[in-house]
């Protein structure tokens, strides 16, 4: 009888592990991501060739597709303008769940840094630079708790510990800049 | 059931689920938007990015 229940619980897993793994696959060479799984090369929409836009209007958006060309991978992410600069983070870089789910984040930095990222329907090429230290980061730290962290206004001492949390590599963030 | 046959049963659900998820049309939607809501109700937010 054991036995009889262990095989129908390993089907009951098997299934939604099968599918999972599936449509991980069959996004891989998608255009663009999907909420879910990474997907291929973006190739569709315009691309952005004259000068910079001003980046204020993303903050109406919450996520926007970015494409590494080395892995050739995309997947959605958080956007981040401040100064009239664009930024994106990625957090859990300390934890093992960090390691596993944001390896592109680790390719990033070590110089796999050419991508694409697409907004509206436009692709920007972009060099991915990672922003260590910088008074510019008190600027990301209040735009990341206004815009996602839910809050009204940033104070000082949540910006601190966000910018904190950042320089002490908790959280990885990356300027897009042009290429 | 003996662990031959059930070795094969698992080998046969799981390509009858791969096929069908690549094959079927709007399936693959279905399930990851199910999977989405899934995830939505189950998940807590701790760190938003």
């Amino acid at each position: 009888m054991k036995k009889i229940a262990l095989q129908i619980l390993g089907i009951i897993v098997l299934i939604p592990a099968v599918g999972m793994a599936t449509l991980r696959v069959e996004n891989q060479n998608a255009d663009g991501p999907s909420i879910l799984f990474p997907g291929g090369e973006m190739t569709t929409g315009r691309l952005h060739t004259s000068p910079e836009p001003d980046w204020g209007f993303t903050d109406d958006i919450q996520l926007v597709e970015l494409q590494l060309n080395d892995p050739m991978a995309s997947r959605l992410i958080y956007v981040l303008e401040a100064d009239g600069r664009l930024f994106i983070i990625s957090g859990y870089m300390t934890t093992m769940l960090g390691r596993l789910w944001k390896e592109w984040a680790f390719e990033a930095d070590e110089g796999n840094n050419q991508g694409v990222l697409r907004v509206d329907d436009v692709r920007y090429p972009r060099t991915l630079v990672r922003i260590e230290e910088g008074d510019i980061l008190d600027g990301v730290a209040a735009k990341l708790i206004t815009k996602y962290g839910g809050a009204p206004n940033a104070s000082p001492e949540a910006i601190a510990r966000t910018r904190a949390g950042i320089e002490a590599g908790n959280s990885w963030v990356f300027e897009l800049i042009p290429r | 059931m003996k662990t031959k046959n059930y070795l094969i049963l698992c080998a046969a659900v799981a390509l009858a689920t791969s096929m069908s998820i690549l094959f079927m049309p709007g399936l693959s939607d279905t399930v990851e938007t199910r999977m989405l809501s899934w995830l939505g109700n189950n998940a807590r937010a701790e760190q938003p990015y």
